[in-house]
């Protein structure tokens, strides 16, 4: 009977009380919820991470070779133990120029079998000249499916070198598994920055050797990822593989030693050939050369002869000339010879001529009285002859007519007529007759005379004739020895003329000898030139190509000497912890768990004294019925049992709910916000993590049943009488304040009551404290993680480190090379300054602890100051690297556990050991190093600094420009490597942007954590004093003062709850920074001023919030039934 | 007066506006109390109406002095003026050496004289109590509204009282029974004829008759 009345009493109580219940039962969830919700999202994260390992077979271990690898390696790390698949890749960093800027592309072979990638557009390559690019760098760039891209090697060496071909297209864009992030890890090319990857098929290579290999090993997929089980799977075998590394590199070396030999025999087959060659040449040519010299000389000799020939030729034509002047001579004499006698005979010839003339015209003369004579004669004998001639015709006339008169046959008539014709002819007849007798005979006469005549003259005549032509006769001899003279003479002439005219040949011949000779000359002498020429040319030849054989000779030595130095192969044998961001992740796991440490627990803390109160102010509550249970003969247990089961069926509800919920509810939201962050990894893995839930289950139920029984158990040994009565109310007292009438008297005794109230409630004021300082905590843990980090980077590069640039230089670049980065960076513009330095990576240790960190030996202890700013992290007081300095930084100085003046020992991994004194310590946020002078070094190492560094800054900030002169500087041989410090602050950027998620989730917590404190506490506290609040009411009050007199608690609880949470987040900040920061970090320990402002302000606005829901609350206390409650 | 759950009590809280009547008004002055909304019902609270509760009602972390300033100290009075009458009050009322002390620390029938104070320090125009004399000794209880009925008489102020106590109710110069939320008689003392001996004798009649339960009538 008794247990049903119990039992009905108990659901009752349960029905009646659902608000309390339900209060309790959330804020169990919620605590719970968020403890184990948080706890597992560190395993979450990681399990998440590897199931994406998993999926993708991403590698356990990868092992790159010095010298490369061969199928002979793979073999050995195949039989390795532990091994399970080795597959082998090539990798090479090339550069592609993107709109002019040379972006570093890590160009990697596919692999079959391990780090996936995930197609995101277009397909995988399928062969040879096809490529997949990082879809990040596809996007950011603009690159299209189908583009073909050319790449470039970045240094002297070829693509063509690496790859068969330096232009590829891109068939597909996608992720890799080896990239979760947006990084792209770091390259010794280019930038030194690397952009993307380009995934290819491994036949696009022409390496001799691997250049990786990738290693699963066996049984660790089964394993997670980031917990010491699996690295210790991993690092097992990478000790086994590192075991088999000496003799592996060894064969390798041998392997190439032997190959370079090879070589080197063969090239010294060849050089030897050559000398054959060059010397069979140079005597080829030699002889050349002396036939040449031969020639010339023979040349010479003709021409000499050709020289005396023409000599005595002209000696002969001279001995002719004068010949021929003689006969000349002889011929004028000759020609006046015969003019003088020319003109003897020319006068005798024109005497005689005369005298011709004169006979010949006596003659002619003569001869025409003559020939008168005979013309008078023959005239008179014409016209003798004609009268003879007309009488024998006037006869025939005669006769003739007579005949015919005769002949009677005329006609009468005529015959009268011719009868007196004839008779007067006849009578003519016998007239002329006679005289013409006479005339005859004169004329006979005549012709006698004449007759005589004509031979007289012509006997004178003929003598005369023959007397001129004697004369003519010899005037012709005369003349006809002239002719003959003269006829002599002009042959003789004519003669000379021709033995002139051989002269002239004989001449004209000569100086074309001469010409000839001439010409021969400069043949000669040119002749002469070109074998001197050849002579040089050859002694030339023959100098190179001794200087040639010299070289090679001089080459084979020293590639002998190569050989000799070529080293066994190192084997680096690198977990995922050489993957860009894998360690990354990993840190943030484990910073999601010192989160996890703190922040839940103090969330924890507040929901199980939330529950605490809210029991003790129920068990408070019902006194009277306990104590008529305990009248009515009720045993302890029983009546404790309902309010223990109370508060056990609330606690375990909630926890169920909290743990169900809280489990899945912030992994997911913590996992998905860092794939902000790793945006390749969409995995999410959140299974339940039992353990996170039982502990926190089992301590929420562990307080608040423990809670119920004290309270109870407080109860229940009261007298049944006690508790059927109201408890006695507290006694009003006086406060310490009080005592100070100075303050007090100036207080309106509202606020008199207000602090009087504060103290007298003392759990209310604690637990609302603890709630508001610890929602303000949570806050100014959120921003000042942020700060903290934030500042890294400002303070590093802008307060201590004052440069923008380092570049690394190349040492075992010859000097010229090396001297070329600072020479132009000393002549570039934009930059305002320069140092050398010396940077070195070394083991510092200090008992049994150990730290590397980064020698630091500026070259210059005056301009180190421009560069670099020691001081003190606390007094900011600064102080100089002098001498005599060995300055330590902060954090590996903590972390060693060294002060100031301590004994460090200096180890730099090659032999050099040496003590030092710390001479101070100075603040430093990235990295670790050991500033010292070159003094020191000197002491070290016996000498000099070598520089292997240069710090450079700008003039005026500007990225491009940086980025400009990096990509200047990195073109030089001699630099290997520059390094922004503006990179390393984009880098605390994208830290940050994971970290906003966390601060957004401790914000809400931190708000959710205010508002159920103080909504709970101030529910509590107008439940308690509802009398109070209805007495003033009835007095009088305004709902605002009313309101008031309950804010006013409040506000003052806030501000003491910020004030707190201020001191505390600050505690708890320095706690989670040094549980959160890495080794080679160190974190401000600064919380910004508007981080405390921002944190103060969501605080007071949460309590605000919360307040102004009370206030609807406060204007609905029923005063009558509020006064009623005790009768 | 009347029996318990006559609804005296509850006429009491209607007239002090803590609780609203579902019918009817509640005149003062010719104003509607019922009607007050906001300030002007808090202004009626504060100043218009004093208000005594059976178990005192003080504030436990304030001293006596402040507890009987409060109603006024809130409205940001004189405070010396106040203070004057306060120690006025408290002279009158005879505790001016408990004004240091917290309720806790003195006697009950203290509390109800400081809860008078406090009730009486705005000068109201009427004071309700109820059952002012239910937690208190008969002599504490005399003693009070001895005080009280002093108090009223000098400041004009009328004393609305809800009893149980035919002795308190002797003080009052009117008394209406009411049984079962209705006014079923009344008395009216003839004063001065009338002893308040008497006048308590005649009140202890009406009670026999109504504790009878009878529904008789005188």
């Amino acid at each position: 009977m008794k247990k049903r009345a119990i039992k009905k009493d108990f659901y009752v109580e349960i029905r009646k009380s659902l608000g309390r219940f339900l209060s309790i039962f959330f804020i169990v969830a919620m605590g719970v919820a968020f403890f184990s919700g948080i706890r597992a999202s560190e395993p979450d994260m990681r399990y998440s991470g590897d199931a994406y390992f998993d999926r993708n077979h991403v590698m356990d271990l990868r092992v790159i070779g010095s010298l490369g690898l061969t199928e002979k390696d793979v073999e050995a790390l195949e039989e390795t133990e532990g091994v399970e698949d080795v597959e082998p890749g090539y990798s090479k960093d090339l550069l592609l120029n993107v709109e002019g800027n040379y972006k570093v592309l890590h160009v990697a072979s596919i692999l079959d079998s391990m780090n996936k990638y995930t197609v995101e557009e277009g397909r995988m390559p399928e062969k040879s000249g096809e490529c997949l690019m990082d879809g990040d760098f596809l996007k950011a760039h603009g690159f299209k499916i189908g583009d073909k891209i050319t790449l470039s090697s970045g240094t002297k060496d070829a693509v063509t070198d690496t790859l068969k071909s330096d232009t590829f297209e891109i068939v597909g864009s996608g992720s890799n598994s080896t990239y979760f992030t947006y990084a792209r890890g770091s390259s010794t090319v280019g930038n030194g920055e690397v952009s993307g990857f380009l995934g290819v098929l491994p036949e696009d290579f022409k390496l001799e050797a691997y250049t990786e290999c990738y290693v699963s090993v066996k049984d660790a997929k089964p394993l997670v990822a980031f917990t010491s089980q699996y690295d210790a799977k991993v690092e097992k075998v990478q000790k086994n593989i590192e075991k088999i590394a000496e003799e592996q590199g060894k064969r390798r070396a041998d392997e190439i030693r032997d190959e370079a030999r090879r070589k080197l025999s063969n090239a010294q087959e060849e050089l030897e050939e050559g000398k054959k060659e060059a010397e069979e040449k140079l005597t080829e040519a030699k002889q050349q050369i002396d036939d040449g010299t031969r020639q010339i000389q023979e040349g010479k000799e003709q021409l000499e002869k050709a020289n005396e020939d023409l000599k005595s030729g002209r000696n002969e034509l001279y001995a002719s000339q004068k010949k021929i002047d003689g006969a000349k001579r002889e011929i004028s004499n000759g020609w006046s010879q015969y003019n003088t006698a020319k003109k003897e005979f020319d006068v005798q010839e024109s005497a005689f001529q005369e005298k011709y003339l004169a006979g010949m015209e006596e003659i002619r003369k003569g001869e025409e009285e003559l020939t008168k004579a005979w013309e008078s004669f023959h005239s008179q004998e014409a016209e003798y002859n004609k009268g003879v001639g007309e009488l024998a015709q006037a006869k025939e006339l005669l006769e003739k007519l007579l005949e015919s008169l005769e002949s009677g046959s005329l006609p009468l008539e005529q015959v009268a007529e011719i009868q007196a014709q004839a008779d007067g002819l006849k009578a003519q007849i016998a007239e002329k007759e006679p005289v013409l007798q006479a005339a005859g005979q004169q004329i006979e006469s005549a012709r006698a005379v004449l007759n005589q005549k004509q031979q007289e003259a012509d006997i004178q005549f003929s003598e005369a004739r023959q007397q001129l032509e004697q004369g003519r006769a010899t005037i012709e001899s005369g003349q006809k020895q002239l002719e003959a003279t003269r006829q002599k003479l002009i042959s003789s002439e004519e003669q000379a003329k021709k033995g002139e005219e051989q002269i002239h040949v004989g001449w004209s011949k000569i100086h074309a000898g001469e010409k000839q000779k001439a010409e021969s000359e400069a043949l000669l002498v040119e002749n002469e030139k070109k074998l001197a020429q050849a002579q040089e040319e050859y002694d030339q030849g023959k100098e190179e190509a001794e200087q040639e054989i010299y070289d090679g000779e001089e080459k084979i030595k020293e590639a002998q000497l190569e050989i000799n130095k070529i080293e066994n192969a190192q084997w680096y044998v690198q977990d995922r912890s050489v993957l860009p961001e894998y360690v990354g992740f990993g840190d943030n796991a484990n910073r999601i768990r010192a989160i996890a440490k703190v922040f839940p627990i103090l969330f924890f803390i507040v929901a199980a004294l939330i529950s605490l109160t809210t029991m003790t102010r129920m068990v408070e509550e019902q006194r009277t019925q306990i104590g008529t249970l305990k009248a009515l003969g009720y045993g302890k247990l029983s009546i404790a049992g309902k309010y223990l089961n109370y508060a056990i069926l609330a606690t375990v509800g909630g926890s169920i709910f909290g743990v169900l919920f809280g489990e899945k509810f912030f992994p997911y939201i913590i996992v998905n916000a860092y794939k902000i962050m790793y945006t390749h990894v969409p995995d999410v893995v959140i299974p339940y993590n039992w353990e996170y839930g039982i502990v926190a289950a089992g301590t929420a139920i562990l307080c608040t049943g423990f809670a119920t029984f004290f309270a109870c158990y407080k109860e229940l040994a009261s007298q049944p009488a006690v508790l059927m009565r109201p408890p006695a109310p507290k006694q009003g007292k006086r406060v310490f304040l009080e005592k100070i009438p100075f303050i007090w008297k100036h207080l309106s005794f509202i606020w008199k009551s207000t602090i009087r109230n504060l103290i007298r409630y003392k759990k209310r004021f604690f637990m609302t404290v603890f709630g508001i300082g610890g929602c303000m905590a949570l806050m100014i843990v959120g921003f000042g993680l942020r700060d903290s980090i934030f500042a890294i980077g400002k303070l590093q590069y802008g307060e201590l480190q004052l440069y923008d640039g380092m570049v690394i230089l190349n040492t075992e670049a010859v000097e010229e090379d090396r001297q070329e980065p600072m020479e132009y960076l000393s002549g570039e513009k934009a930059v305002s300054d320069t140092m050398e330095g010396y940077l070195k990576r070394v083991k510092i240790v200090k008992g049994n602890e150990k730290q590397e960190a980064y020698l630091s030996v500026p070259s210059d202890l005056e301009k180190v100051k421009k560069f670099q700013v020691f001081r003190n992290r606390m007094s900011k007081q600064e102080f100089q690297l002098e001498q005599d300095s060995v300055i330590l930084t902060e954090k590996v100085a903590k972390l060693l556990g060294v002060k100031k003046g301590d004994w460090i020992t200096f180890d730099d991994q090659d032999e050099k050991k040496m003590k030092l004194q710390i001479t101070d310590i100075c603040e430093n946020y990235m990295e670790h190093y050991l500033y010292v002078s070159p003094e020191i070094y000197r002491e070290i190492y016996g000498e000099k600094i070598e520089p292997n560094t240069i710090y450079f800054k700008m003039k005026d900030f500007n990225e491009k420009k940086l980025k400009e002169i990096g990509e200047n500087v990195l073109s030089k041989r001699g630099a290997l490597n520059v390094t922004y410090t503006d990179n390393i602050q984009s880098q605390l950027d994208d830290m940050l942007e994971s970290l906003d998620v966390v601060i957004v989730v401790l914000i809400i917590s931190a708000g959710l954590l205010a508002f159920v404190v103080l909504y709970n506490l101030n529910n509590i506290n107008i439940t308690e004093r509802k009398r109070e609040l209805a007495t003033i009411k009835v007095l009088g009050f305004y709902d605002k003062e009313v309101s008031a007199y309950v804010f006013r608690e409040n506000i003052l609880l806030t501000i003491i709850g910020v004030m707190v949470g201020a001191v505390l987040g600050s505690i708890l900040h320095r706690f989670v920074i040094v549980t959160v920061e890495i080794d080679s970090v160190m974190f401000t320990r600064i919380i910004g001023n508007l981080s405390f402002l921002l944190s103060a302000a969501f605080t007071c606005l949460f309590s605000f919030l919360v307040n102004a829901v009370m206030y609807f609350k406060l204007k609905k206390i029923d005063m009558v039934e509020s006064l009623k409650s005790i009768e | 007066m009347g029996s318990s759950g006559s609804g005296k009590t509850t006429l009491l809280n209607c007239i002090a506006t803590m609780v609203k009547p579902t019918e009817g008004k509640i005149l003062l002055n010719g104003e509607d109390v019922s009607a007050f909304k906001g300030e002007k019902l808090a202004q009626f609270r504060g100043k218009e109406i004093g208000y005594l509760f059976q178990d005192f009602e003080l504030l436990d972390n304030l001293t006596v002095e402040e507890n009987i300033l409060l109603p006024i100290a809130i409205r940001g009075e004189n405070q010396e003026q106040a203070e004057r009458k306060c120690r006025e009050l408290a002279e009158y009322l005879d505790m001016q050496d408990i004004l240091d002390k917290f309720p806790s620390q003195i006697s009950g029938g203290q509390k109800q004289r400081v809860a008078a104070a406090r009730a009486l320090i705005s000068q109201p125009k009427i004071l309700l109590a109820d059952e002012p004399t239910g937690a208190l000794d008969s002599r504490s209880a005399k003693k009070l509204l001895e005080k009280i009925k002093g108090v009223c008489e000098d400041f004009k102020t009328t004393v609305m009282m809800v009893t149980h106590d035919a002795n308190a109710a002797s003080y009052c110069s009117r008394i209406l029974f009411i049984q079962d939320g209705v006014i079923f008689h009344e008395l009216r003392r003839q004063i001065p004829e009338e002893s308040q001996h008497d006048f308590y004798l005649r009140i202890l009649e009406v009670t026999a008759a109504l504790g009878g339960g009878s529904a008789n009538v005188l």
